[in-house]
């Protein structure tokens, strides 16, 4: 499956390997559900970040709300969407940003909005 | 025994719910979309289903990947709505259809399916959304709810043919359960979307709204489509359309298309709803 699917361009899908290289980032962004998680990643981020063991360069991408290299790193979407959810970050941009568009060219080109609509 | 008055499908993107709460329903962005749900609602006010059997996906808000079951099913009392990182909802709790759930279990392993039974668990916008859709707000639920989730995160996921054939089962169960309740199926999920990768932000509205009518009229071709063939067409987190199969294979193969609808973008994705009836 895993091989198969990877022939399909552009579209990681998150199979045994993803997993396994995501498991602390998406662990450290499935606690932030917790309010007092929250609170302790708005705190000091990096502590937080500490606490659950990321490595640096984890650190790094994460601190710089880098997602598409969160997602290359083994970040599921739907785990590191609580990342945005915290700052707020709007999951429009989060897809701009792994299609490497500007926004409004991400609304229009891919998903169909009208310029300035 | 129960009656499977309808099978509804449904998307169940979590910014509908974000809509919602934030009074946005009838700003330009939402408003169409809103608006092609009112025939739905309606139709649920006239059926008066007892029970609905929602089937959708967690999305990293109640199983983490320390455990992810392929399927399971919900046997709990109550269900409360989990906090997904944006703080507490103020959406009552679902009341289980306990007994009817445990009946669905049985039947489930007894046809050889093997799902993780949940007994405290809280669900997420998976099963939100479509209850906001068709029920609107109200202060309590008019429905008992069984949930049956399925794992559309991890892969493997399961295949479109396992999803038809634990439709099979559902009907089954629904049939041979003494009660009289009104039960209603929605299969939620989709349609097409990829919130990952360089392709984020593919939708297919061709597919899409192919897949409104042919989910209907014609799903044979869809139960024989592979995952890949799911991913490629309607993007990777698209591919939670198998799960609108549970329901469509619990209905009578000839069915009527009561109401459609269809709207793109809702946030990142292609959203829409049927209403099925069993033809006469």
């Amino acid at each position: 499956m895993s091989e198969a699917a990877a022939t399909i361009p552009d579209t990681p899908l998150f199979d045994r390997a993803g997993s396994i290289r995501g498991y602390r980032i998406n662990k450290m962004a499935m606690a932030l559900g917790q309010p007092a998680n929250r609170a302790a990643f708005k705190a000091d981020e990096e502590a937080y970040l500490d606490s659950f063991g990321l490595s640096a360069h984890e650190k790094s991408a994460v601190m710089a709300r880098d997602w598409h290299e969160m997602v290359r790193l083994g970040g599921n979407l739907f785990f590191i969407l609580k990342i945005s959810a915290v700052d707020p970050t709007p999951i429009t941009r989060i897809g701009a940003a792994q299609a490497s568009m500007e926004h409004e060219d991400f609304l229009h080109l891919r998903l169909g909005k009208k310029r300035n609509g | 025994m129960a009656k499977i008055i309808g099978g509804l499908g449904t998307s169940h993107v979590p910014s509908i719910g974000a809509a919602l709460d934030k009074g946005l329903r009838d700003t330009p962005d939402w408003k169409p979309f809103f608006d092609g749900y009112e025939v739905g609602k309606q139709w649920m006010r006239d059926a008066k289903p007892d029970i609905a059997v929602v089937v959708f996906n967690d999305h990293g808000n109640t199983f983490f990947l320390d455990r992810v079951p392929t399927f399971a099913v919900g046997v709990a009392e109550t269900y409360n709505p989990v906090d997904e990182g944006w703080g507490p909802r103020a959406i009552p709790a679902f009341e289980g259809a306990v007994d009817f759930s445990w009946h669905f279990v049985d039947k489930l392993v007894e046809r050889h399916f093997d799902p993780m039974v949940c007994r405290e668990i809280e669900v997420d916008h998976g099963l939100q959304v479509p209850m906001e859709l068709f029920f609107g707000r109200p202060d309590a639920w008019p429905v008992k709810v069984l949930p049956i989730w399925v794992n559309t995160i991890q892969y493997p996921i399961p295949t479109p043919q396992r999803c038809w054939e634990m439709g099979k089962v559902l009907r089954e169960a629904i049939e041979s359960w003494p009660g009289d309740e009104r039960v209603v199926i929605l299969g939620t999920g989709g349609l097409s979307h990829q919130l990952q990768g360089a392709r984020a932000g593919f939708i297919n509205q061709t597919a899409d709204r192919a897949w409104l009518e042919g989910i209907a009229s014609n799903p044979e071709p869809y139960r024989a489509m592979s995952r890949e063939d799911y991913v490629e067409q309607f993007g990777s987190e698209g591919a939670e359309l198998i799960m609108w199969l549970v329901m469509r294979a619990a209905m009578n193969s000839d069915v009527n298309l009561i109401h459609k609808h269809y709207h793109a973008p809702a946030s990142m994705t292609g959203a829409g709803m049927v209403v099925l009836e069993n033809a006469a």
